[in-house]
Parts: C-alpha cells; structure tokens; sequence
C-alpha cells in the first residue's frame, strides 16, 4: 500500500498537453527522483499534487485520502510539503520566524488567545520557538536564527526552505531540485542530509533534481518525464541505460532519424 | 529577533498569565489617565485639539498598519471604515441621549473622564468617574467599531479574492459608496422637536442622519482619555498580533503568498480577520472623532481623508507599528505647527514627504520597530549591560 498515490494525472493548458497520463507510486519511507529535460514538466507535477494547478484528469491520493479539488493550504495540512525550485522564502523576515510560518497550520490557538496572551497560547508559541530551533540545528542553521532570509547564502537559502517544509510536519516531501546552486560541498553536504531528513523524520521524499550524480546516488527509483509524458521508470541503473531515456537527454543517435 | 520584545516583557512579570495578559490594558490605563488628567489641563484647547487628532489619527493609521503592511494589502476605503464608525455611534449618542436624558436640549451627560480639558471641578456638584452617559457612549462606540467590522466583512470576504490595483479600487469604490449613503439619509430631527424625536420610532431615527447637511449637535464624550485608551489599546492589539502566530500568517501573505499557502495559510481567512480587525478599530477611532467634533460630514470622509492614513504608514514603513504611531503624530501636529506660514505650510508639507521618500523610500523605519532597528539595538544592549552592572 503506497502513502502517495497518483494515477494517470493530466493538465493541459491550451491546446499544451504539460503532463499526461502521469502515474506514481510512493511507498511510506521511500526516496524517488523525477528527472527530465528542461520543460518537460516536472515541476507542473509539483504544482498539481501541491494544488497550486487544478488537474484536468487524474487523481492524487495522500495515505487514502483524495487531494483532487483542495486548496494549496489544506493540501499542506493533509500532510504534503514542497519546496520551490525559484526560491521563495518569506525574504524580509528573519531565518527563525520563516520555519515559525511553517509552524502555524498546526497551532491551535486562536486569534483572540494571540491578542489576550493565554497561557495555552503562550506556552504554543514558547514550544514552536524549541521546535523550530531544533529544526535549524538539523540543518546547520542555527546561528543564523536571527539573520533575514534573504542576506542568507543561496545554500542556506535552500536548507531554510527544507526546514519551513519540515516544520509543517509533512508525510511526504517534495524537494524541487535542492542543489541547484550549490557548489560541490555544498551538494555532498545536502545529500548527507537528505538521507538523514529521511530517517530521522520518518518521511517519504519526491524528488525532481538536475544533478544526475545526487539523483543516481541516493534515489531508490527514478521517473523520467518528457515532454509531459513518462518515458522510462525505474532502478537508477535501468534508467541510465534506458535508450529513450538517453535520447530525450542526448537526442536521438546519428542515423536515428534516417531510419525512423 | 522578532518575537523577542513582547514575549519577554511578557514573561518578566512576577504575577504569571492574569498579568501577562492584561498588563498592556493596565498600561492603556495608565496612558489614557495621564493625559487626560495631567497633561489636558496644563495646555490649551487647540493644543487638546491636536492631541486629540492625533489620538485618532494613531488608532487609524495603525489599523491599516494590519491591512496594508501585514497582508500587503492596498486599502484606500478605510476612511468609509472611520465614517461608519462615526455614523453609528454619533447617531446612537445622539437619539440615545434624546430618550434618556429629559432635558430641554441634547447635551453632555459624561462623568469625569469624559469631561473637557476646560473642566475645573465644581464641589457643589461633583461629576461620577463614569455616568450613565458614559455608559451610552461607550455602548455606542463599540456599536459603531462593530459595524464597521461588519461592514469590513461584507467588503472583504468577496474582494479579498483581488489584488494589487484591483483590490485597491475596490475598497475605494467602497469609501465612495459608504459616503454617498450617508449623504443620502433623511434629514436630523433636531431637539428643538422634542414631540417628533419622541414619536419616531428608533429604527426610523436611524435613517435620519442629516444627510448632506451633516449630523450635528453631537454630544461631546471624547476626552484625551478615551481617544489614548482606544489607541493604545488599538496599538498594543497591533504588537501581539505581528508576534504571534496568526500575525505571522498574515505577515506571510505579504512575503511571499504562493509560499503561504503552500505552508498552509489560510490566505483568505488571514485576509479577511486583517480587513475586519482593521475595520473595528477603524470604526471606533471614526466613532470617537464624531464624538469629539461633535459633528459628522460625510463629505468629510472621502478617499482624500483615506489617503491621509496611507501617507502615514507609507511614511512610517509599511508594517511597522511604531513607525505608524510616530508619523501619525508628526502629521498631524506638522501641519498645525507649520499654521504660522500659512501659505506657505503646505508646499513645506508636501517637501517633507518628497525628501524622506527619497532618502528612506522604505519609510522611517521599513517593516520593522523602531527597537528592531540596528542602532537602536546597540543602545539597548548597552542601555542594559550598564544598567546590569549598577
């Protein structure tokens, strides 16, 4: 029984076919890449299991529950979690009060107890301020709690992004493509500490990635999309000699086309 | 840094949560009595005037504060807002005071709190703390604070949905509207028909607001007492929300709102309490203005008067409260100061607003305190390691 379950999923836009017929199965714990050519339509799979795009056909299942036709925030309260290939952190605020925001969809009190200061609400606060700091010394960030968001270093940028996710408390997480930028460190550093998120929190991670040695490295199986189609899935060694595969990347071999 | 000043004083105090949670409105108090009782009687009228308008002007350019600088919202309708307010609550003291006070003509009824900087206490006939007149202002200000958030509601729920320049024409086409009823209410019983305003039924009495006449003879409740109490209170409303978790939410909204959404804020819901919030606070500064000019005009309150408040974020840093409360209060003492040039105050009006916006185009403070900022910090740090170490 897989946690994530998406089944022959469409959108067009226009006349545009983005994605079609687009079909996962992830498995409670399970680390899978999604992988393909610029445009190819990774990140609209993104965007419609987040429910930021409403599919034209398909659906999308979270532990059995259907996500068709909910709003983006109660998506991010069934438990599904992203983050954003163009960073888009809360820039003007600081480093601890962005993972806070990520916080809020599980706090309970309300607005009237923010106004009066109740002890419910004071001592919420007070365990949200613990566990966010708990999650910035997860990813390395700690001594940058008090800094604005947007004079961090891309790198950074890229793990606070990951820590505001986390602090939603997802089931499952989608990481759109967490190294792009980063230099050769940086990417060694992000895949140690994507194995641990993966452990430590008891997730599930989707993960769309450009860097072919982290995506072969440390996924489990691999979906390669083209053109909104999906032409190959499956172990990071099928998929590396996958010819389709190799020519949606590399295009066809000298002569293809002659005999196609 | 953010949530460190309020949660801290916060938790400093001894007496544990009723004080914590209540000692802001202890110290709205506080305010609200020393400027009613010492610093009203040591200056002139014109003076209590301005101080009064300021006041105000504090309560309503910090609840926009909470539409505009925390959602990033762009309202221009919040003087519709302050001219429900006032309607409501200047109608209700108005005819209210015509049934319960038999007396020849409507007139003040307050106790000592309500009583006008010129008041000298009379041994004779000493005034309560707070009379039944009290009772009817009060009643009828939070009237006048309730259906402004109501109307905040109905705007807000269909057009929060806008934004940008879309919302922003909304809200003025609101403003508009709410101007244009007021002129169009029937015409003000006055107290010289004693049998008339005795006859008409209330629910009818609340039709008949003046219209474009204006409503006047309005009985003169507001104090330098109860305008600081609204404003600090309306202040110290404003700091709790932006440090705590459903300010940050609206604050979030501004920030970024696809990421919002995608960390699970309810965009629309924190959009909408912002616009109703803001409005209930709106509505009680429109409510005390009515009752310390002793007069409404609708055509007082059209979207010039909205932008009056616009001007005064944007000049204090859209989303900082104290940046708000500061340029409120020089915007409207300046104008005022400068009178003695007459001609010339307000060319050197609109000089000072260019010049800042040039050298800080953020506003005064940008979105943060005037204690967030880096300078200050630095004092206070060393303000209290010398203090410590006395």
């Amino acid at each position: 029984m897989s946690l994530l379950s998406i089944t022959d999923l469409s959108i067009s836009f226009g006349g545009l076919k983005a994605v079609s017929g687009f079909n996962l199965e992830l498995a409670q714990g399970r680390l899978q890449g999604l992988i393909g050519p610029n445009g190819a339509g990774k990140t609209t799979c993104f965007n419609l299991l987040t429910g930021v795009y409403a599919p034209t056909s398909g659906t999308i299942r979270l532990a059995g529950r259907t996500l068709n036709g909910l709003r983006p925030h109660q998506i991010a309260a069934a438990g599904l979690a992203r983050t954003f290939q163009n960073i888009r952190l809360f820039p003007e605020l600081t480093v601890l009060d962005n993972v806070r925001i990520g916080c809020h969809l599980r706090t309970r009190s309300t607005m009237a107890g923010a106004l009066l200061r109740s002890p419910f609400h004071v001592r919420e606060e007070r365990a949200m301020v613990e566990r966010c700091r708990g999650l910035l010394e997860v990813l390395n960030l700690a001594d940058r709690a008090d800094e604005q968001a947007r004079n961090l270093p891309y790198g950074d940028q890229r793990r606070l992004e990951i820590a505001r996710a986390l602090a939603t408390q997802p089931k499952v997480l989608l990481l759109d493509e967490p190294a792009a930028g980063m230099n050769t460190q940086e990417k060694k550093e992000l895949r140690g500490l994507i194995r641990q998120i993966l452990r430590d929190f008891g997730l599930t991670i989707l993960l769309i990635e450009h860097d072919m040695g982290l995506v072969m490295d440390i996924c489990e199986f691999i979906t390669v999309l083209d053109h909104g189609v999906t032409i190959s899935a499956g172990t990071p060694a099928h998929v590396q000699n996958d010819p389709k595969v190799v020519e949606a990347y590399l295009g066809a071999p000298a002569g293809a086309e002659e005999v196609a | 840094m953010s949530s460190q000043p309020v949660s801290v004083k916060g938790s400093g105090g001894a007496g544990g949560a009723p004080l914590r949670m209540l000692w802001p409105f202890a110290l709205a108090l506080a305010v609200a009595a020393f400027m009613h009782f010492v610093v009203g009687p040591n200056f002139n009228g014109t003076v209590v005037q301005v101080l009064l308008f300021a006041g105000i002007n504090i309560t309503l350019a910090v609840s926009l504060t909470m539409v505009n600088g925390f959602t990033g919202q762009f309202s221009i309708g919040h003087a519709g807002f302050m001219a429900v307010g006032g309607y409501v609550a200047g109608g209700l003291v108005y005819y209210l005071s015509a049934r319960f006070f038999d007396s020849p003509q409507i007139a003040f009824h307050g106790g000592i709190l309500s009583a006008g900087a010129d008041y000298r206490p009379d041994p004779d006939h000493p005034l309560p703390l707070l009379s039944r007149g009290d009772l009817i202002m009060i009643g009828s200000c939070l009237a006048g604070g309730l259906v402004a958030a109501g109307a905040g509601y109905v705007v807000g729920l269909p057009t929060l949905r806008l934004r940008g320049d879309y919302l922003a024409i909304v809200t003025l086409g609101f403003g508009e509207i709410v101007r244009v009823i007021f002129q169009g209410t029937g015409p003000q019983v006055l107290f010289t028909k004693a049998q008339e305003m005795r006859d008409t039924p209330l629910h009818q009495l609340a039709w008949k607001l003046g219209g474009a006449q204006g409503f006047n003879f309005i009985p003169i409740y507001a104090t330098l007492f109860w305008v600081f109490l609204l404003a600090s209170i309306t202040v110290a409303a404003a700091l709790r929300l932006k440090y705590s978790s459903p300010g940050r939410a609206m604050i979030s909204i501004r920030e970024d709102e696809v990421a919002a959404q995608a960390m699970g804020v309810n965009v629309t819901r924190y959009k909408v309490r912002a616009f109703v919030l803001a409005s209930f606070f709106a509505g009680l500064a429109g409510a005390l203005a009515a009752l310390s000019i002793g007069q409404m005009n609708a055509s007082a309150y059209g979207f010039i008067k909205s932008f009056d408040f616009i001007i005064m974020i944007v000049l204090g840093g859209m989303g900082s409260i104290s940046g708000a409360v500061l340029a409120a209060t020089v915007l409207t003492i300046l104008p005022e100061a400068l009178r003695q040039f007459d001609s010339y105050r307000m060319i050197a009006y609109a000089l000072l607003l260019i010049i800042i916006m040039i050298l800080r185009p953020q506003g005064l403070f940008g979105i943060r305190e005037v204690w967030e900022l880096g300078p200050v910090r630095r004092l206070l740090a060393r303000a209290g390691r010398g203090g410590s170490a006395a």
